[in-house]
């Protein structure tokens, strides 16, 4: 009972009339951010912290987790639409969702999202109600070793993403590693690669890299394509997924409600890592794995349920330990101590009226979002028959700008250039951006853990076989990597 | 101890409304325009730029200041983020443009005092490259074991001979205290960075290392809850978070590291707008809107004249030179 009574009394809280619409605000604001490309969360949320300054803490806290998780909602539109990802977190949706819009199941695709997304954000606010102080340990129980281990294992899986020769993959994948090798040295802080700039030196943006690649380098393709023929008007089929299609993207919304929720308490995980893996694993358990990266709806389910899960766990270390998991937490962080609110260990006990209003908001949250979204469907669709030669121009526009509000860099526009036509290329000569994008952000994790771990295990290999869990994970490394082999082996010596 | 909001004016549906204008405005920033002289400073509003991402202590204590400054001043004070390189992108940014007093930044102590013990930058930001207006603010460190770790005291610490400790990144005061104190101790220690605070806390949490070394506003809560147990402080004297955890000069090792931040501008700027500049700053930091802020994170004043935070700059680096070869102690981070 003396659990349960400041949860309800949280409900209380949330259906206070201005916390309602401040509630409404946040999340009308993530979607308008997510949809915008490059414009994420953190920086909306940034631009809006001198403003909370003036409204009562629990209203700001509201409207400002609103903005993100209604993020990752806008987020898909553009990533389906013109694989545009607008967020980090929507990066792989790009893959199958796009194909899916140029058979003109753009609508499934969309309504596949945003259903997956209220699911999972769903099932993530109730995990998070009854489970959040026993999990919050978690996020404390993975240290270097682990995320060294986590990130071999999800490398092992990007090498297995692109849809064409797996040579071409691993190709990729190793750019992808020494494209993340860029700007100070994480540990020792001299600078690699960067050629004497220090525009470098922080390395660079997955956001400039994600859209620089898929976006643009998509955008400068169609181009080429444009010239040759007038190219078909995509047909837009059905606005919302068949049943048939609900009942295919079952599984998958199951899972990436699980792997979100576990994956977004680890901090530096949070909603990207777990849209990746989530696409990964939809591809590993699926019976027709030749469909994927041609338009299979699991491809969006998945990793869009994923990364609405995990955006609403990646609160659980920010309001039960006080550590911000990403960067967006971090901010999140900022505008709580704007308030006069340190968070800490000690926030569910100071402030439950806080703590309670903020979790209880995210189920209205939610489900605005989804009431919202499946109407606007059929609106956004459209944007598919705007012709080309004004969508291009406008996308790149908006593209560019977005990249600018990231660190506010001239700069990094040229970069995102450099990239797009990079990808052009890539594109060209059939290669595939997702193994790189992703091994991008691995290696830079994978990289940074390793190192720190060997430090710790004063240079001893061995000392990561006393970690458990990162033993576990290096175990089932190892069982991915020689198991398939062997069991063909057995079998065709039992034939 | 609860820390309260009262007394703050809530204006709830004007923030909607100014919620609304600030998406649209943030697309523009304010910048151009002509520069008057020095009697009509200011004329037009004055960007204040903050070398790191938005939600750290910087950025608090710069919006705190920028809210609190439009009043004297008589100019809208607009904050800019530019992350990036600790400090340098920002630096060289503001500090190439026009002396007029429009563009200035607040910047952290790290980049002059601790950046150049590390990595030899022939490029770096020079002092002379600088107007200084006035010191800010001053962070202190603290140094935290886990609560379940056997070490209570530094004494523990000393005696165990070896450490692994966590720092919040390559060139900051976090690394530079625990590699003077352990040095001083002459312990085997090996320094593990990561990336900020945040990862420094989770880690030493976790007990993933022995002990880190981190601002005070990051482990007080974490402290207060039993999580984290507090071994010493890096400030000069005692400290009001912490009344009971001594010194590390009290514990018989002199190490003194703090963070501070300086609001500087290009050089060459007009003494006339200097000034203006920072008598505004002095009535700003007197508001008690920003005195509240400074005291609910923790955060120290530094109220000091332009000169003094040249002179600080030269000491601290001197000081930290001098400790360091004493010692021979290797920074760069390779052991």
């Amino acid at each position: 009972m003396d659990f349960f009574s400041p949860v309800i009394a949280g409900f209380g809280v949330v259906f206070q009339p201005e916390n309602l619409i401040y509630c409404l605000l946040g999340v009308t604001l993530g979607m308008l951010v997510g949809v915008l490309p490059g414009l994420g969360p953190a920086a909306t949320i940034a631009v809006l912290l001198p403003i909370t300054y003036t409204i009562e803490p629990t209203a700001a806290i509201i409207m400002l987790a609103g903005i993100f998780y209604g993020a990752q909602y806008g987020g898909t539109i553009t990533s389906v639409l013109l694989r545009l990802p607008g967020e980090a977190s929507s990066v792989v949706t790009a893959i199958d969702g796009h194909e899916m819009a140029k058979q003109g199941r753009a609508g499934s695709a969309l309504g596949i999202a945003a259903i997956g997304s209220f699911i999972g954000g769903t099932v993530s606010i109730l995990a998070l109600t009854f489970v959040a102080p026993l999990v919050a340990g978690a996020a404390l129980d993975f240290g270097p070793a682990e995320y060294t281990a986590l990130a071999l294992l999800g490398i092992m899986m990007v090498a297995t993403l692109g849809t064409g020769a797996p040579v071409k993959s691993i190709l990729m994948a190793t750019l992808g590693l020494l494209l993340a090798t860029i700007g100070q040295d994480p540990l020792a802080g001299t600078s690699r690669l960067t050629f004497g700039s220090d525009q470098l030196l922080d390395g660079i943006d997955f956001v400039i890299v994600a859209m620089g690649l898929f976006g643009v380098g998509e955008i400068l393709y169609n181009l080429e394509s444009l010239r040759r023929k007038t190219p078909p008007p995509t047909p837009v089929g059905s606005v919302y997924p068949s049943r048939a299609e609900i009942k295919e993207s079952k599984g998958a919304i199951s899972r990436g409600s699980l792997l979100g929720f576990l994956l977004g308490i680890l901090p530096g995980g949070g909603a990207t890592m777990s849209s990746m893996v989530a696409y990964a694993v939809e591809r590993k358990v699926t019976k027709q794995p030749a469909k994927f990266g041609k338009g299979a709806i699991q491809g969006v389910a998945g990793p869009e349920t994923a990364n609405n899960a995990a955006a609403t766990s990646s609160f659980i270390p920010l309001l039960t330990l006080g550590i911000p998991a990403n960067a967006t937490m971090a901010v999140m962080f900022g505008a709580l101590l704007l308030q006069g609110i340190t968070p800490g260990p000690l926030l569910v006990q100071e402030k439950p009226d806080l703590f309670w209003g903020v979790i209880n908001s995210m189920y209205v949250g939610n489900l605005l979002l989804l009431v919202m979204s499946l109407p606007l469907i059929g609106l956004f669709v459209r944007i598919l028959k705007i012709r080309p030669a004004i969508l291009a121009p406008l996308t790149i526009l908006i593209t560019m700008i977005g990249v600018y509000t990231v660190r506010g860099n001239v700069f990094d526009m040229y970069l995102m250039i450099g990239l797009g036509v990079l990808g052009y290329l890539m594109k060209k000569v059939g290669f595939e951006p997702g193994p790189l994008v992703l091994a991008f952000v691995l290696g830079s994790i994978l990289e940074s853990s390793f190192r720190r771990s060997m430090r710790i295990f004063d240079g001893q290999l061995t000392g990561f076989l006393t970690q458990p869990i990162a033993a576990v994970l290096l175990g089932a490394l190892l069982l991915i990597l020689v198991g398939p082999p062997v069991i063909r082996a057995l079998r065709s010596r039992a034939t | 101890m609860m820390v309260g909001t009262t007394g703050r004016i809530r204006r709830r549906v004007g923030g909607v409304l100014l919620a609304a204008v600030a998406l649209t405005a943030s697309a523009c920033s304010v910048q151009g325009g002509s520069a008057g002289d020095g009697a009509a400073f200011p004329s037009k509003a004055v960007e204040f730029t903050v070398p790191t991402e938005p939600g750290g202590s910087t950025d608090l204590v710069t919006r705190a200041l920028a809210k609190s400054i439009e009043e004297p001043l008589g100019a809208q004070a607009v904050v800019v983020n530019k992350p990036g390189a600790n400090g340098k992108i920002a630096g060289k940014d503001v500090f190439n443009s026009k002396p007029d007093g429009y563009r200035i930044a607040v910047m952290p102590q790290s980049l002059f005092a601790i950046g150049p013990l590390m990595v030899e930058d022939p490029d770096a930001i020079k002092l002379e490259d600088m107007t200084f207006i006035k010191g800010l603010a001053v962070e202190d460190y603290v140094l935290v074991v886990p609560a379940s770790s056997k070490y209570k005291t530094l004494k523990d610490l000393v005696a165990a001979g070896d450490v692994k400790y966590g720092t919040t990144g390559a060139g900051t005061g976090s690394q530079l205290s625990q590699a003077l104190l352990f040095g001083s101790a002459k312990m085997d220690s090996t320094p593990v960075p990561f990336d900020g605070g945040g990862p420094t806390l989770t880690a030493v949490m976790g007990s993933k290392v022995d002990v880190a070394s981190v601002q005070i506003a990051e482990a007080a809560k974490q402290v207060e809850a039993g999580k984290l147990r507090a071994l010493v402080v890096f400030s000069g004297k005692r400290l009001e978070a912490f009344p009971d955890v001594p010194t590390a000069t009290e514990a018989g090792y002199g190490v003194v590291v703090d963070q501070r931040r300086f609001v500087a501008g290009p050089a060459g700027m007009p003494n006339d707008v200097r000034d203006k500049l920072a008598a505004s700053i002095d009535k700003a930091v007197a508001s008690s809107e920003y005195g509240d802020l400074l005291k609910n994170n923790y955060i120290g004043r530094w109220d000091v004249s332009g000169d003094e935070v040249a002179a600080q700059l030269t000491k601290s680096q001197e000081t930290f030179k001098a400790l360091i070869a004493k010692l021979g102690i290797d920074l760069t981070g390779q052991r």
